[in-house]
């Protein structure tokens, strides 16, 4: 236990040395690094917290640094997650300021900094904790703003996103990744059928975020700050987006409130149209939720191979493998109609 | 009985209640693993109780739906692979009630409390008050 610590504290050293050299390439000797602090590991980043600190002041950053590559990681590059960050900043979106991306020179591997934006992202404490009730109550029509600013982005300005495999056929895609573990989940193939016979018609493809639920987004006392965790985002339907957050999973316990625990579809439906958005469709975002299901545990399935191959040993890892029955059993009890 | 006291379940028991304990006392990272390693040993716990009848009653199921004998490993291949290009399609309400039979049984033993009331009463770990929770 001990050698484990060390290592990772050695671990740490190093990342931090390196990340004052790369301060001080970019902005001169007179930048250091402070208050470093390593922020929990997320299924495919390192995440590390710490002060740029020159004479002037100093400013809260953040690393993102990829730390999972596999051949079926359903993940985009961070290359590519820095620069939607740019854009969506740009267009006035929610997120972290992005401030550069790494660099071959920098010898920190592949990521970026962004700004440190001050908020809670634990969705239990949002959920419960009295300090939120404004933003709470704020949660569903915020997020149907949001989506309707970043649906509108027209997707030319991230034609890279075009090749993503969830952009090409985003059934297929989790299909492709589930086959790729060579296990077989009867529950899992009965909703991948339901959801073929069941195909929505195509729709309007715009930029999806991907990943947006209860848990990637900043909240403070008086709503949300930032959109985290563009690393899904590609190509879709609006619809898809809409079937995410709603997802049982993302609402921690509070199933009655369909949008991320925290409030209802019906605000939420009317904050996106009153805002430009598309024409909201609740069959498909049934079909979505569905969808949802099957990628939800996919992912766990991708969390257990880590540990059981041992990339990434972890017990909370060594769960999500026999979590994948309770996403099976909320996608086949949404399909049969007893959830909503 | 070949193995001395405690039995197996007693070691659970123990191994459980000191995870439980760890957690109790730590916070962050280290209060979570000791909690998700209690979890799993609840798990463990409850498939030792129902886990070869599960397993005895869907191999039983499957061969009448799929018409063939085989291991359960090999009937789920078989039933997964019959699903997905269509085969089952006619067979639908027969194919989804069995998906979901499975579901609830592994859910039962996962998180038990997980299920819907209306599935509770089904499950075959019911009223077997697990030692370890």
């Amino acid at each position: 236990m001990m050698t484990e610590v060390s290592e990772q504290q050695t671990e740490i050293d190093d990342i931090v040395a390196k990340l004052g050299l790369a301060l001080k390439r970019r902005y001169g000797e007179g930048i250091r690094v402070d208050n470093v602090s390593i922020a929990t590991l997320g299924a495919s980043n390192r995440t590390v917290l710490f002060d740029a600190v020159e004479t002037a002041g100093r400013r809260r950053l953040v690393l993102r640094q990829e730390t999972v590559k596999s051949e079926v990681s359903p993940f985009i590059s961070p290359h590519d997650q820095f620069e939607i960050l740019k854009v969506v900043y740009r267009h006035g979106v929610l997120v972290p300021e992005p401030i550069f991306e790494l660099e071959p020179e920098d010898d920190l591997d592949v990521g970026y900094v962004m700004a440190c934006v001050e908020g809670e992202t634990l969705p239990k404490v949002l959920l419960n904790a009295p300090e939120y009730v404004v933003a709470r109550k704020r949660f569903a029509t915020q997020t149907g703003e949001i989506f309707a600013k970043l649906h509108a982005i027209s997707t030319s300005e991230v034609p890279f996103l075009e090749k993503v495999a969830d952009s090409i056929d985003p059934l297929a895609a989790q299909i492709s990744r589930y086959d790729a573990y060579c296990e077989y989940h009867p529950g899992l193939d009965v909703g991948i059928r339901w959801l073929e016979n069941n195909c929505p018609k195509e729709k309007p493809r715009v930029f999806v975020h991907g990943d947006y639920r209860n848990g990637n987004v900043i909240l403070s006392r008086n709503g949300i700050e930032a959109v985290l965790d563009w690393e899904c985002a590609h190509i879709g339907s609006a619809m898809e987006d809409f079937g995410w957050v709603c997802l049982r999973a993302w609402r921690f316990g509070n199933i009655d409130q369909p949008v991320g625990g925290f409030g209802p579809r019906d605000e939420f439906y009317r904050a996106y149209t009153s805002n430009g958005g598309q024409t909201i469709d609740e069959e498909e975002i049934r079909w979505w939720e569905i969808f949802g299901s099957l990628r939800w545990a996919v992912l766990n399935m991708m969390q257990a191979d880590g540990h059981i191959r041992g990339v990434r040993r972890s017990l909370p890892f060594a769960c999500c493998g026999r979590n994948t029955s309770m996403i099976e059993y909320e996608m086949l009890m949404t399909i049969n109609g007893q959830f909503s | 009985m070949s193995q001395d006291k405690p039995d197996i379940k007693e070691i659970l028991v123990t191994v459980k209640q000191l995870l439980e304990s760890i957690a109790n006392k730590s916070k962050g990272g280290e209060r979570y693993d000791a909690l998700c390693g209690a979890f799993l040993l609840g798990v463990v716990d409850r498939e030792l109780e129902c886990g070869e009848r599960q397993d005895e009653n869907q191999n039983r199921e499957l061969q009448v739906l799929l018409g063939k004998e085989g291991t359960l490993s090999d009937l789920y291949e078989l039933f997964c692979q019959q699903v997905r290009c269509g085969e089952l399609d006619e067979q639908w309400p027969t194919a989804f009630d069995f998906a979901l039979r499975q579901v609830i049984d592994k859910v039962s033993v996962t998180n038990p409390d997980y299920l819907a009331t209306m599935h509770r009463a089904d499950t075959e770990c019911e009223n077997q008050q697990s030692p370890v929770k």
